[in-house]
């Protein structure tokens, strides 16, 4: 069965003027990549990506978007929030030479995953990319790891001056990556997918998740049917490949479909 | 001899007798592609509504020891849309579909079938039972004996279709409801929805789980509610019944065709086991029919009916 915590919350880091960092401290067992479902009971219950894991406490960095992470926002130290999970697949944990593509409130989820490729012996290089200043995010936390960091900005406001896809591009032309993983807009993975050749990779994808335990359909992706809250978050190459939705559009709570 | 799970639901000859029931996995053209590749024999949309439905708030579902707790809201995209979905799966697969429709009145009850009429679809299942809508449509349809008569008599009039009556199990006289609808017209039952609604309350915020306070029960403790009530209706009626609550395993399945059931709904059992469940019950029947040298499904005995 799987059970529900409600948990204090423990610490908040404000990353920008909409963008916080939620710490509990709770043994969640999480792999990187996979998500949980958050509720305060006061109205809608959300998946967030994990951004970092340690044997005692867990994070999650969240991005103001709608009613609910507003609420969300407004909560202190020492409120109650309830979790279940962590769910879903989680990335492949490769030995080798990696990119990792970040953009905007995506990239978190990388700093827990650099960590764990790290331990595993990979080489990591990481795009950190935004598109300003304002809206770019743990540059300082992966600063003290020991991998390869290119902070860019769309209007070149900090780091580099291009998209993520662009710097990738330019990157892969002068380094033999043996694995690739994206974290980030759907549009920005799907500009990704064309630029970057025959590397094998792994996708982070967001859709609107209801159950989360495989059951309601909401986040079927077409036209394998994957559940994104099951057989995703992360999709694999020959997976992503197959899908007919990428980048074209996804369904919101009552199943209608919209363009991206 | 060679064992098959290949069965008939009103004339139509079905690869496995396992359903797929509504709201589970039917929003997208897509969810019904994995099921039946994992062995479903028959797909259920979501229930469609003229309009399209955000549904409830979340947390729409709650698990406990014996099985979860939900209150999806019907949430739906749409007669036009979930038809259009259900349209798309038909252009490469023949296994039969089963539309799913939500009403609150006959009026749009007709609406929603001469939509149906129109589509690839296979079979209308009217929900007359969904019980987490309360706040906003008060109790079931299925909660009438004159309710029940009078909708599915008026969409029997119009359907091009066979027609389905959902069924609740929160009544005092299942037997009465399902004759009133078998009365009228109805071509088959599928039973039960949801058992309930029940509650869970997180002791730390104070709070129901669920944004709706209550939701309807299923998973395994609803089984034997679910077998009974089958068990009374399939003694007191002449249509077949697509038989759901609790199905888990290949033992379950068995209990509800003896109950009286023709084919076999699975839904919440796809947390349990998978979206692999299909086949791995599939299996266990197989295994089941093997060691009792049944060569059909139909074979499978049926409990002696009770008298009325």
């Amino acid at each position: 069965m799987d059970k529900r915590y409600t948990l204090k919350i423990d610490k908040i880091i404000e990353e920008t003027s909409d963008i916080k960092t939620f710490t509990f401290k709770y043994t969640l067992g999480a792999n990187p990549g996979q998500f949980i479902m958050l509720t305060d009971f006061e109205g809608g219950e959300k998946p967030f990506s994990i951004s970092d894991c340690t044997k005692e406490e867990f994070s999650i960095t969240v991005k103001r978007i709608g009613e609910f992470t507003t609420r969300l926002f407004q909560k202190c130290v020492g409120d109650f929030v309830s979790i279940r999970g962590a769910y879903g697949s989680s990335f492949f944990i490769s030995k080798n030479n990696v990119l990792l593509v970040g953009g905007g409130y995506a990239v978190p989820t990388f700093y827990f995953f650099a960590k764990v490729l790290l331990e595993a012996g990979a080489d990591v290089t990481l795009i950190n990319g935004a598109r300003t200043k304002a809206e770019h995010v743990f540059a300082d936390r992966f600063e003290s790891l020991d991998i390869i960091v290119i902070n860019t900005t769309d209007d070149g406001s900090f780091g580099e001056n291009g998209t993520a896809v662009d710097i990738a591009q330019k990157i892969m032309s002068q380094d033999n990556f043996n694995f690739l993983y994206a974290s980030g807009p759907e549009m920005m993975m799907k500009a990704l997918q064309d630029v970057i050749g025959d590397t094998n990779y792994e996708f982070l994808f967001e859709r609107y998740m209801k159950c989360a335990i495989g059951i309601c359909g909401n986040c079927t992706m077409d036209p394998l049917g994957l559940r994104l809250c099951v057989e995703g978050p992360v999709l694999p190459k020959e997976k992503v490949e197959q899908l007919t939705e990428f980048g074209k559009y996804h369904r919101d709570a009552s199943g209608k479909r919209h363009e991206l | 001899m060679q064992k098959s799970l290949k069965s008939e639901f009103l004339g139509i000859t079905i690869t496995s007798p396992l359903v797929l029931p509504a709201g589970v996995m039917g929003m997208a053209f897509s969810g019904f592609n994995i099921s039946i590749e994992n062995g479903a024999g028959i797909v259920t949309s979501k229930s469609l509504t003229l309009e399209s439905r955000m549904g409830h708030k979340g947390p729409v579902v709650a698990e406990f020891e014996g099985g979860l707790l939900n209150c999806m809201g019907l949430c739906n995209p749409g007669i036009v849309d979930g038809l259009a979905e259900i349209d798309q799966f038909k252009k490469h697969s023949d296994i039969p579909v089963i539309a799913s429709v939500f009403a609150t009145n006959t009026e749009d009850f007709l609406k929603l079938t001469k939509h149906v009429n129109k589509s690839q679809t296979d079979f209308l299942e009217l929900n007359l039972s969904c019980p987490n809508v309360f706040d906003e449509f008060g109790i079931p349809l299925a909660a009438s004996q004159e309710e029940v008569h009078n909708i599915v008599k008026a969409v029997k009039q119009i359907s091009t279709l066979p027609i389905i009556a959902k069924l609740s199990p929160n009544v005092y006289d299942i037997v009465s409801i399902a004759k009133a609808a078998e009365f009228a017209g109805a071509d088959a039952l599928c039973m039960i929805n949801t058992v309930g609604p029940g509650m869970l309350i997180d002791t730390k915020i104070i709070k129901p789980v669920l944004y709706n306070k209550f939701g309807g029960l299923s998973g395994p403790c609803i089984k034997p509610i679910a077998l009974k009530l089958i068990y009374q209706t399939y003694s007191a009626v002449d249509i077949p019944i697509i038989g759901m609550g609790g199905v888990t395993y290949g033992e379950d399945a068995i209990e509800m065709l003896m109950a009286g059931a023709t084919v076999i709904g699975v839904g919440t059992a796809v947390h349990y086991r998978g979206i692999e469940v299909f086949n791995k019950i599939n299996n266990e029947i197989l295994e089941f029919m093997e060691e009792n040298e049944y060569s059909s499904v139909k074979d499978i005995p049926k409990l002696e009916k009770l008298e009325m």
